[in-house]
């Protein structure tokens, strides 16, 4: 376009200079005839410039026409082009905006793949901490705890459940239940499928434990509180079950010491309670006849009231020396003057059994460091005990020994009494524990050797033993440390 | 006032003692015994009209007296006060099942107790004269 519009300038240019110069040729020539014959005489001298005028002004139309012609040619070519370029330029327009909208959508559904694995990748990592943190609660724990699936498949286990049932816990995966545990504590399975039968969100029963022989025997008789819970899937269904066994059996055992230790004692206070109560009453209703009844029943009352408040001391006493409370007054003393001053006050109730104790002349001096008081009070109850399970006509030997190389005081009471079946040996200074088989024997709280045991070991630092045979007798007894090796300044 | 015998059982030597007195002082017979199985030796022995026992004793307790007393045609009907110091210790069912006349709780009443054996013995008397 550029170049056609610079032909034409050019053109134009040269046509109107030609007709300038061709117009004063002729404006020069016509004052003389000599020019227009010049002109004339020629025939060509006015002709050429008009020609050449023509010529120009056809050049310049020519020029015009085909600038004009350009022009529309131009604008038409531009016109179609640029129709064509819309058109083009539309339909590309359209394609790129689809491209694009294409690859728009593919990118974000590129970028919301990629956010969704690195969701599910995170949701994963978290699943499977999460998985990690529970396996390390359930392996902590010492209850057994273990977790099925809907088809009553092991999954998971810890090595307490594995150690009650008698299974390898880490590879028993997907194993079922029944061949697993059903030999072992048929009560527990049936249990766990019954509560995902009756689809209960939570299952709670006691189970008493005696799993076959060659498994953990130390389970046998144990009782168990077993919790089985259900685990529900999103469209409410239950996928497996959840089931937590807690041993109780201690529990129960000192529930049932603590009721028996209460039934003891409100029997053991209620009892010269009864005497106090009667023997006033008959004072007081005069069926007491002579004076000699009348101090009889006096006495009766008064003896009464101190067993009474002996019983309440010794329960006293057991809570505050575990509570450390209790006073402690040490002193210098002879074991074997105290053993004397005690044999002397339960000397009338082994008289009454017909019973004898033997014991031994008294050596007069200071072996032990100790509070007399509750010296006597375990002389007093070791000696009262093997009276009273000793049958009449047997006798109860006490002896005192110092050992120099060991530097302790020993004291022993051996009677010739029922004796205690082995496997109660370890439990006779148990607080509120009786021998089962010798408490028809005799009654008692069960709180008499306790404190034996208490006043010894935790107030003197001492130790109590205990051997026995059934059927011949016991020997009880405790130890001191002397009072050369004890440190002055305990007080 | 009369010579009906009177069966007095406790391994507890003064509540014996005062109930024999009780009892003596008011006409009637007392034999004794320090626990079950001594007791049913002499129920057999003495046929004794009513029997008061201690629930908690050594060798045979008192509820075991009474389940022998109740197996023996020769000692079944003989009426039983029972005396407890366990609250609950026998249930109603327990009683009625066992023909057992009178709990009585320790600490009891010597006068009380005497009353409730005294009542036993009318009913027995008015049974016997009906």
């Amino acid at each position: 376009m550029k170049s056609g519009r610079s032909l034409y300038l050019a053109v134009t240019v040269f046509v109107v200079l030609g007709l300038f110069s061709g117009a004063a040729a002729v404006l020069q020539n016509s004052g003389s005839e000599e020019g227009w014959r010049f002109a004339g005489v020629q025939g060509l001298g006015l002709v050429i410039p008009v020609l050449f005028a023509i010529g120009a002004v056809g050049v310049i139309w020519l020029g015009w026409s085909s600038f004009r012609l350009s022009g529309i040619i131009t604008s038409t070519v531009a016109w179609l082009q640029s129709g064509r370029d819309e058109a083009i330029d539309s339909s590309a327009n359209r394609l790129i905006e689809a491209i694009n909208a294409s690859f728009d959508a593919s990118a974000n559904q590129a970028a919301e793949s990629e956010q969704h694995l690195m969701d599910s990748h995170i949701q994963i990592q978290l699943a499977h901490r999460q998985q990690k943190n529970t396996e390390a609660i359930i392996y902590s724990m010492r209850d057994a705890v273990i977790v099925i699936d809907e088809y009553d498949r092991l999954l998971m286990a810890n090595e307490a459940a594995g150690k009650l049932f008698g299974f390898d816990h880490k590879d028993s995966h997907r194993k079922s239940i029944s061949e697993l545990i059903g030999r072992q504590c048929s009560q527990f399975v049936d249990l766990v499928i019954s509560s995902k039968k009756s689809k209960a969100r939570a299952t709670r029963r006691e189970i008493d434990f005696s799993p076959a022989a060659g498994k953990d025997a130390s389970a046998t008789g144990r009782v168990f509180d077993c919790v089985v819970s259900c685990v529900f899937d999103e469209g409410d269904q239950i996928c497996g079950a959840a089931a937590v066994l807690h041993d109780i059996t201690r529990e129960r055992e000192v529930s049932q010491m603590k009721n028996d230790f209460v039934s003891h004692v409100s029997h053991e206070l209620k009892t010269p309670l009864a005497s106090i109560t009667a023997y006033s009453e008959m004072l007081a209703d005069g069926e007491a006849e002579d004076e000699e009844t009348r101090k009889e029943f006096y006495s009766v009352i008064q003896n009464q009231a101190k067993r009474l408040n002996r019983l309440i001391e010794d329960i006293l006493n057991i809570s505050r020396i575990e509570s450390g409370l209790i006073k402690v007054s040490k002193e210098q003393a002879s074991l074997t003057m105290l053993i004397e001053e005690q044999r002397q006050m339960i000397k009338s109730y082994a008289e009454e059994k017909n019973i004898k104790i033997i014991g031994q002349k008294p050596i007069v001096f200071d072996q032990v460091r100790v509070d007399k008081d509750m010296i006597s009070q375990v002389i007093v109850n070791l000696l009262s005990n093997a009276v009273k399970y000793t049958p009449a006509g047997g006798s109860v030997r006490i002896a005192t020994e110092v050992d120099e190389i060991e530097g302790v005081a020993r004291v022993t009471v051996s009677d010739t009494g029922v004796g205690i079946p082995e496997e109660e040996i370890e439990h006779v200074f148990e607080k509120f524990y009786r021998v089962k088989a010798n408490d028809k024997q005799a009654k008692g709280t069960g709180l008499g050797l306790n404190l034996v045991k208490q006043i010894v070991e935790k107030v003197h630092a001492g130790t109590v033993f205990v051997t026995s045979k059934v059927g011949e007798g016991s020997t009880f007894g405790f130890e001191l440390p002397l009072a050369t090796r004890e440190p002055a300044a305990v007080a | 006032m009369s010579d009906r015998r009177i069966l007095v059982v406790d391994d507890e030597i003064h509540i014996v003692h005062v109930v024999a007195i009780k009892l003596r002082n008011n006409g009637y017979e007392v034999v004794t015994a320090d626990n079950g199985a001594q007791a049913l030796e002499i129920a057999r022995e003495e046929m004794p009209d009513v029997i008061v026992t201690d629930y908690q004793m050594p060798v045979m307790s008192g509820l075991e007296l009474v389940k022998e007393l109740r197996e023996d045609e020769k000692t079944r009907d003989i009426p039983v006060i029972l005396l407890t110091a366990r609250s609950f210790a026998v249930s109603k069912e327990q009683q009625e099942e066992l023909q057992i006349s009178t709990c009585l709780s320790k600490p009891f009443s010597p006068r009380e107790l005497l009353g409730y054996i005294e009542d036993i013995i009318h009913a027995k008397e008015l049974v016997v004269e009906g």
